[in-house]
């Protein structure tokens, strides 16, 4: 499988007056994670919103290579894998309705969100509107992992989980990068234990 | 090229039929436009007389009253479509998993069978109502089919614009002026031809061709009101 990369230079975002990231770079290759750190509001959300392509940096660049050639944002926004603690679901339908409708959008067999339900311990026949933020965060990540990204961006990705859920999450994310071509970037607002962390960035200090 | 055309397909469904499946589970969509349509209705043909108008005081007055509550009942609830998934915040996964243009057909084809339901009530009910009699039903048809459509393309679009913005419902209204006013003109005009039985003109052409535009306009559009 090809190898794929992530390099972001000099990004910069502000948000009216307020300047939330000021000239952050780093590089992160396959099978490795980037894990950045800071407190509350030093810019770790923005900068994967803007390395998922759902917001446009003011200043930098972002590289993403995949399959042997560079993509563009659009294609970058539709190849990541993302969990954030403001990504959400349809509360009307069921876990499985979500993660089928999801899987008809990204193209891949219906049963690979089977699939994820199960490793995830997530009830497929309940409402999402009545699902604990445990589970929600669950959720995320089999979102995230429905398309088998090759870059996953994970905000906080342990977060509300208990502990098999965070041991089923683990276990997904060491799976992620033992695969050829999987890396990724975590953002959390402390150090994290993990294997295959190969760079630390640390915001707002 | 066809397989990239069926999975396109696929998705502009998929999202059609995600839209439907949550409406009749909360049925939000349906019941305002309902309860609008039907308190309209009443309203008009309470204050104009319930047992009908003069046919020569009717054709001009009865049509254009036909398209205001088909566009107020329409704007109560096709804003709906994109607005919801913002406040929400589900728009965040469907950038993230969607092509732009198949999410704007699904969306698209989810408002048009709003609004075709809409006037399949309401038109009947209204011209029985109001005795008003129809000389060319056909071209009331194509009126009512051109017509919802060009209200469905740019209210879909003007609902993804003002989705992310403050103030979205006095927003909808600014920018559905100068987007929906040709065709509602145009509407009217050819409504009162069918009313009268007069032929169609350039009204019909015109009419076809506002849609076409919105329809070019608004997927040339869409992936840049949408994505940052």
């Amino acid at each position: 499988m090809d190898a794929a990369s992530l390099r972001f230079a000099d990004v910069t975002r502000r948000f009216g007056r307020l300047r939330v990231l000021r000239g952050v770079s780093a590089d992160v290759g396959s099978g490795e994670a980037l894990l950045v750190t800071g407190h509350n509001g030093s810019g770790k959300s923005t900068l994967l919103r803007c390395l998922a392509g759902l917001l446009a940096p003011d200043a930098g660049t972002i590289e993403y290579h995949e399959g042997g050639r560079a993509l563009e944002v659009a294609e970058r926004r539709r190849r990541v894998g993302l969990v954030a603690p403001d990504l959400a679901f349809y509360g009307e339908l069921t876990v499985a309705e979500n993660l089928e409708f999801f899987a008809r959008l990204r193209r891949v067999d219906v049963r690979r969100g089977l699939d994820l339900l199960g490793r995830l311990g997530l009830p497929s026949d309940q409402l999402v509107g009545a699902l604990s933020s445990g589970m929600r965060q669950r959720l995320r990540w089999a979102f995230a992992l429905l398309h088998r990204p090759r870059l996953l961006l994970l905000d906080e990705p342990f977060q509300n989980l208990d502990a098999a859920g965070e041991s089923a999450t683990r276990a997904l994310l060491a799976e992620h990068l033992n695969r050829a071509g999987g890396l990724a970037v975590i953002a959390n607002p402390f150090d994290l234990e993990l294997d295959r962390v190969a760079g630390r960035l640390h915001l707002g200090g | 090229m066809w397989r990239d055309a069926s999975t396109w397909a696929a998705e502009a469904a998929a999202v059609f039929a995600k839209d439907w499946r949550c409406e009749f589970r909360t049925r939000y969509a349906l019941n305002t436009l309902a309860l609008f349509a039907f308190t309209t209705l009443v309203v008009v043909s309470v204050s104009l007389g319930p047992l009908g108008v003069s046919a020569a005081k009717g054709t001009p007055v009865l049509p254009t009253l036909l398209w205001l509550i088909l566009l107020f009942a329409a704007a109560a609830g096709l804003p709906r479509s994109f607005v919801h998934e913002e406040e929400t915040q589900t728009a965040t996964a469907l950038r993230l998993a969607a092509t732009p243009s198949a999410l704007f057909c699904g969306k698209l084809l989810y408002c048009l069978t709003l609004v075709a339901a809409l006037e399949v009530l309401i038109t009947p009910v209204y011209l029985a109502m109001m005795s008003l009699e129809v000389h060319s039903p056909w071209l009331l048809v194509g009126t009512l089919a051109a017509g919802g459509y060009g209200l469905a393309a740019g209210s879909t679009l003007i609902a993804a614009m003002i989705a992310q913005a403050r103030g979205k419902g006095t927003l909808f209204a600014v920018l559905a002026f100068p987007v929906l006013l040709p065709l509602l003109l145009l509407a009217v005009e050819l409504t009162r031809h069918a009313v009268s039985g007069e032929p169609a003109g350039m009204a019909l052409t015109q009419i076809l061709l506002y849609d076409g535009t919105v329809t070019v306009a608004a997927l040339m559009l869409f992936p840049v009101v949408w994505n940052p």
